[in-house]
């Protein structure tokens, strides 16, 4: 079973520390984060246990897995153990970072603090990554010791309220990670590189029309987009509807369709300025995205770069390998505020 | 409303200065260089993206060969030596920014028609009028390439753009021939165009002494003579010449190894904090240190300084021949293929703290570190017989497994007091799972950007050669001084006698 061995919840340190000696000397711990994932969902510790287990060999953790039941009735907790382990390093040795899995029900699952904080890797950055939508009023205690907080704004149902009611840990110290703005940051990347093009830089102060297409479930992960390129180039949403509009900084229109379309979470953007067309697309199926520059006075011009998979490990590990703060995240979130459901 | 200078997209997607479109000519685009290191990189990088989108890349030399057979022939090297698949679409896309322009260096229609050709790439692909030369050939064709730039006016970028050039080590032979390249590349390019590749420096370990030194706090504070017993920087390598006799034969360890990348890194290490982190800034500290080297000269260079060659033995188990039996290797050759040296640096951090410098061929293992031994503690308390315990030892390993190891006391479980030493290890490899990229692709990404923090300035160049020259004008005075070793030892015992003399011994790697 991937949750590993059970043991009490009183002896988990004690257990790892058994689980250590008998896995010999050819094996050694690793960890540069604590990466801690709540979630809400009845398989949540099976499926990010595998997640784990995909990312270990690349970021060297001590993982702590939850899955609460906040309203269940009665009161129970349960723990497990595990390593996932991997050969690296020019003498083949075993490198290998631990997991300990939690099932919380009831009360137990409103105190994290003392049931699942009190195993962290002392010294090692806090990386929570929070499955569950959030509930107002945040418990303070739970946040203070979190050093980056991972969510995932493409699950909210209701992102608008979400986003209100984490605006207060912005202020702390706590950085917010949201995993769709890393999902977004290829495609950002790939975008940004068109406008390195000699010639093409003036285009963006006359952009007239931004056509987006995305994947079902993705609206949020193109209101994103949309809120980083109207807070980039300095557009302001003067209406708020199907087919919104923006003004630039000249009070110029800018018109913007976001449709549903093809199977990647963004298959297109399309950017018309007044003298050349920029678009990116990626075919369903590709791994790659097609830029192209097309113009009176600018070279046409097509390039290609590696688009990344979406699947989860991958956004993951985008957000772990950036570090630092995100200054242009929330900027984007508020440039199309009157967006967000 | 004023046209934006900066792309506003690219801020907060990068935390470095974005590389700028550009035409890179390669001059020597059938070596060896070009088909292993240059253009896997490239693949690579623009893969990731992170090339300017038009960027040209023109090869550029002697043999007869169509653009199409030379992108077949690139294709074949970056599937053999990228660090990443090949995906056929990716391929493709860059294959098109190839193009093969043959002539001969010294012929200067062939810059003529260099010219048009990157003419039609600001046309038809926006290069800008960018220009990069990469000179990718032996160091006996720099001059005439560099003077067939000028001559043609390839040199000057057109107003609004820049023209740069990357020369490749060795810069020169010994200070005159330093000071005459620098003097040709000086007549042809601004210091601020010029860019000296260095590959140590573009090693994310090389680059992380300066992290691990000014972005910690603990290690600051004792890196000095007050503290620092001494210092090793070794480089070791188990290969022989490896068929490049003509050029070893007539450079040497010293020259190939010390005057280079040894000597960057004990400036990296040495160094003090630099003001900021803009390429002047850093290299006018590293320059310092060069300077406050105690030169050796004369009979200094026979106390301090011990070269040596080996002789036949064997390298992880199979025979191999001495240094003079290697083919185009001359049988009296007094080449040195392992150089120890002790030096001292006389500013106020360093006085009195012997660094040691050592490099090989054909030695056990292969390994590139350095090694920060610390003053023994007081004898009192637990060290009162002053030989019970061993010295704190801070070791970076540049390459392979990368990473920091810390050797400290500690007390051995029982009743009895017993303190052992025990180690602190960081492995690169063991944290960060993921591959780290070729120092090339960080060093052309570099140049394209204009940032020259990773490149060697003239006058280290210089300074580096000047030491060098005082050790090697000595060992032109005698030759009985030269050492032998054994394949597959660890060097021979007039090294092991030069750090006895201070007191320490190597370090077994």
């Amino acid at each position: 079973m991937a949750l590993g061995i059970p043991v009490p919840i009183g002896s988990i340190e004690r257990e790892l520390g058994r689980l250590w000696k008998e896995s010999g000397e050819s094996k050694s711990r690793a960890s540069l984060i604590n990466l801690a994932i709540y979630s809400e969902k009845p398989d949540a510790l099976e499926t990010n246990s595998l997640i784990i287990q995909s990312i270990a060999g690349e970021h060297a953790m001590r993982a702590l897995l939850i899955q609460a039941d906040p309203t269940a009735v009665g009161n129970s907790a349960e723990a497990w153990i595990n390593m996932h382990c991997y050969l690296r390093g020019p003498h083949g040795g075993e490198v290998c970072s631990e997991q300990i899995s939690f099932l919380l029900a009831g009360q137990s699952a409103r105190t994290l603090q003392s049931v699942v904080f009190s195993h962290l890797d002392s010294d090692l950055p806090l990386i929570l990554w929070w499955q569950a939508d959030f509930y107002p009023p945040l418990d303070e205690k739970i946040w203070r010791g979190v050093d980056r907080l991972l969510f995932d704004s493409s699950h909210w149902s209701h992102p608008r309220e979400q986003f209100q009611v984490i605006s207060g840990i912005a202020e702390s110290r706590t950085i917010l990670c949201d995993l769709n703005w890393a999902r977004s940051l290829p495609i950002r990347q790939a975008l940004a590189g068109i406008f390195d093009i000699p010639g093409t830089l003036p285009e963006l102060q006359s952009i007239t029309t931004l056509q987006l297409d995305h994947a079902h479930g993705h609206r949020t992960t193109a209101l994103l987009l949309l809120g980083w390129l109207a807070d980039r180039l300095g557009w302001r949403l003067i209406m708020a509807s199907e087919q919104p509009q923006f003004q630039d900084a000249g009070g110029s229109l800018i018109t913007v369709t976001l449709q549903e379309a093809g199977e990647t979470c963004i298959n297109r953007i399309l950017l018309i300025s007044r003298n050349a067309s920029f678009e990116l697309r990626r075919e369903s199926g590709s791994d790659l995205y097609v830029t192209t520059v097309r113009g009176k006075e600018i070279p046409t011009a097509s390039r290609m770069v590696r688009a990344p998979r979406e699947a989860t490990r991958e956004v993951l590990l985008t957000e772990l390998a950036r570090g630092g703060r995100h200054p242009l995240f929330l900027p984007s979130v508020r440039a199309v505020e009157a967006l967000w459901e | 409303m004023s046209s934006p200078t900066v792309n506003p997209l690219r801020e907060g997607i990068v935390n470095r200065l974005a590389p700028e479109p550009c035409t890179l000519v390669i001059f020597g685009a059938t070596g060896d260089l070009t088909h292993r290191k240059l253009i896997p990189a490239l693949y690579n990088l623009a893969a990731e993206g992170a090339l300017p989108p038009s960027i040209t890349i023109i090869g550029f030399a002697r043999r007869e060969k169509t653009t199409g057979e030379f992108r077949a022939e690139m294709e074949a090297s970056v599937r053999k030596f990228s660090r990443t698949p090949v995906d056929e679409a990716l391929w493709k896309n860059f294959a098109s920014a190839l193009i093969y322009h043959r002539s001969p260096f010294d012929d200067l229609s062939g810059y003529e028609s260099l010219a048009r050709a990157m003419e039609a790439a600001d046309q038809t692909r926006g290069t800008g009028g960018n220009r990069l030369y990469y000179l990718a050939v032996a160091p006996d064709q720099f001059p005439v390439i560099l003077s067939r730039l000028r001559e043609s006016g390839l040199s000057q970028a057109p107003k609004g753009s820049w023209a740069r050039v990357i020369v490749e080590k060795p810069f020169g032979t010994d200070l005159r021939t330093a000071q005459e390249l620098n003097r040709l590349v000086g007549e042809v390019f601004a210091e601020k165009d010029t860019f000296r590749i260095d590959h140590f420096l573009g090693k994310e370990t090389a680059q992380n002494i300066m992290v691990l030194r000014f972005a910690n706090s603990i290690f600051e504070s004792l890196w000095n003579s007050k503290h620092i017993s001494n210092v090793q920087i070794t480089a070791a390598e188990p290969l022989g010449i490896e068929g490049r006799a003509g050029y070893y034969d007539n450079s040497g360890a010293m020259r190939d190894m010390v005057q280079n990348h040894l000597l960057q890194l004990l400036t990296l290490t040495a160094m003090e904090p630099p003001t900021s982190l803009s390429a002047d800034a850093i290299r006018d500290e590293k320059v310092k240190v060069l300077r406050s080297l105690r030169p050796l000269r004369g009979d200094d260079v026979f106390r301090h300084v011990v070269r040596a060659q080996y002789t036949a033995g064997l390298i992880a188990g199979e025979p191999v021949t001495g240094y003079r039996d290697a083919e185009g290797v001359a049988r009296n050759s007094h080449t040195e293929s392992y150089v120890a040296l002790q030096v001292n640096i006389d500013n106020w951090r360093w006085a009195g703290v012997p660094f040691f410098i050592r490099t090989a061929k054909r030695m056990p293992k292969g390994g590139t570190e350095i090694a920060i031994t610390f003053k023994s503690v007081p004898r009192v308390l637990f060290n009162k017989s002053g030989q019970g315990l061993d010295e704190n030892v801070l070791v970076i390993r540049i390459q392979p497994d990368e990473g920091v190891s810390l050797r400290m006391s500690s007390k051995m479980p029982g009743s009895r007091l017993r303190i052992e030493p025990v180690k602190m290890d960081f492995h690169y490899g063991t944290s960060f799972g993921k591959a780290t990229p070729e120092a090339y692709e960080r060093l052309l990404l570099d140049a394209m950007s204009g940032d020259a923090t990773l490149f060697a300035r003239c006058d280290e160049v210089e300074e580096a050669w000047t030491f060098v020259d005082g050790i090697e004008d000595a060992w032109k005075t005698r030759s009985d001084d030269l050492a032998f070793y054994t394949a597959g030892s660890w060097g021979p015992v007039e090294a092991d006698e030069l750090a006895a003399r201070h007191g320490v011994t190597w370090r077994r790697m």
